[in-house]
């Protein structure tokens, strides 16, 4: 233990910086900052190459995305913002969530009402899957100890996809630890100027449908060996006004299909660009 | 259900700063990077508070803050292009390294999710139990990565740990 005592005195002598009070400092002003505005993270409607440096930043550390929200060339029109943000656990689970909302106009409202309702049924049915788990988990001879070495988990989180000075595509995102078929996707395509959801015959015109279905055929074609379903095994037939998608940042739907409907499952969600 | 009051949380914050520090700085060898990690984890403690119940743990709640941020630089650290030596500034050089060979070496030189166990075991005096909530792996898998460390360091421990 004599070398172990040695390490431990060269690890305590470890010189401390002056500057360290001051950045600790500013971690809890900062993170008091955060916690209150419950931050502006991602702001729409500012010029692409200024957005583009800022966003690169943003994504560095917290510290950093406080500061710049203080930064005014930042207040576009629209915002989107994380307007929850929180981890609560306890013994059975752990619910972790970031809630987007939309502000801005009244139809920005209305949709970060609709999420709102989507985060809040998506929490409370995790839980529900959690506790029925654990019932059938105790009611099946599992002992308290080895419960409490499961970490279940319910995730809600959001993604933006792209946006410019008046659209956003983003998507929400719910999942249950215990099992990958809770995952839930759902993509939010806004047109905030015109307060009205975007669909693909918006982006792609009147043919909408032979485009994207062509397009998403031609790409399972160039796949070898095929990964996905035959139409008569009940695969990819064609594409409708259901069918999920985002805007990507070229500008370009991107259509995507859940796990399990198109292809085998060890592909996950499948995602297919229509250029 | 009661949350502990930030100013608990902030007084902890600033009475241990200097333990801080050193667990990052033994992760990062690097004075700003090591102030960058600790900047962090204070902001992202203050933001998440609400997740801390109880102020007896609090300890451990924020150690593992710390350690994940450490980690975080680590990773990043291996997608960003290395800075010539001459452009550092003269900062990096001043902090001193233990000598080659010395414990302390071989600590750093284990793999990092064995090093954290053995710093925070060695170092920081934490229960295994307490660093089974810092590091989320049960408490087996600790121990094994704690004897497998010390092997490695072929280090007997008397009396168990």
């Amino acid at each position: 233990m004599k070398e172990f005592k040695e390490a431990r005195e060269n690890y305590e002598s470890i010189p401390i910086p002056e500057e360290l009070g001051q950045r600790v400092r500013a971690g809890i002003r900062q993170g008091r900052k955060n916690r209150r505005s419950r931050y502006v993270r991602r702001t729409l409607g500012t010029a692409a190459a200024c957005f583009a440096v800022v966003f690169g930043a943003l994504n560095l550390s917290p510290a950093v995305a406080a500061a710049a929200a203080d930064v005014p060339v930042l207040g576009g029109l629209f915002q989107v913002l994380t307007v929850r943000d929180f981890t609560d656990a306890d013994s059975d689970r752990t619910v972790e969530v970031e809630q987007p909302a939309v502000t801005g106009s009244d139809y920005a409202d209305a949709v970060s009402a609709r999420i709102r309702e989507k985060v809040d049924e998506k929490i409370a049915e995790g839980e529900q899957i959690i506790a029925d788990y654990k019932e059938a988990y105790f009611a099946t001879g599992g002992t308290e100890e080895d419960w409490a070495k499961h970490d279940n988990k319910v995730t809600v989180t959001y993604d933006i996809k792209s946006q410019t000075d008046t659209t956003v595509s983003f998507v929400v995102s719910s999942a249950v630890s215990i099992a990958s078929a809770y995952q839930e996707q759902t993509y939010y395509n806004l047109d905030l100027a015109a307060g009205r959801e975007l669909t693909l015959q918006d982006l792609l015109g009147a043919d909408w449908v032979k485009i994207c279905n062509d397009a998403i055929r031609a790409q399972m074609a160039a796949e070898e060996p095929t990964v996905y379903f035959d139409e008569s095994a009940g695969g990819f037939a064609t594409v409708d006004e259901t069918t999920s998608f985002y805007i990507n940042e070229s500008g370009n739907p991107v259509v995507v299909f859940p796990p399990y409907t198109v292809a085998i499952g060890a592909m996950g969600s499948v995602e297919f660009e229509i250029v | 259900m009661s949350h502990i009051r930030e100013s608990t949380l902030t007084a902890y914050l600033v009475e241990d700063q200097a333990r801080f520090y050193r667990l990052a700085y033994s992760y990062l060898h690097n004075r700003e990077e090591a102030l960058d990690a600790v900047q962090t984890a204070v902001c992202k403690a203050l933001e998440k508070q609400d997740g801390l119940r109880d102020a007896g743990a609090i300890r451990t709640w924020f150690t593992r803050i710390l350690v994940n941020a450490c980690m975080d630089q680590l990773r990043q650290r291996k997608r960003v292009t290395l800075v010539p030596p001459e452009a550092l500034d003269a900062g990096s050089y001043e902090d001193p390294l233990p000598e080659d060979g010395s414990l302390a070496r071989r600590v750093d030189a284990l793999p990092p999710e064995v090093a954290t166990i053995v710093k925070l075991r060695f170092y920081e005096d934490l229960s295994l139990k307490e660093i089974s909530q810092i590091v989320d792996c049960p408490l087996s898998t600790v121990k094994t990565r704690l004897y497998t460390g010390l092997k490695k360091l072929r280090i007997a421990v008397e009396g168990g740990v």
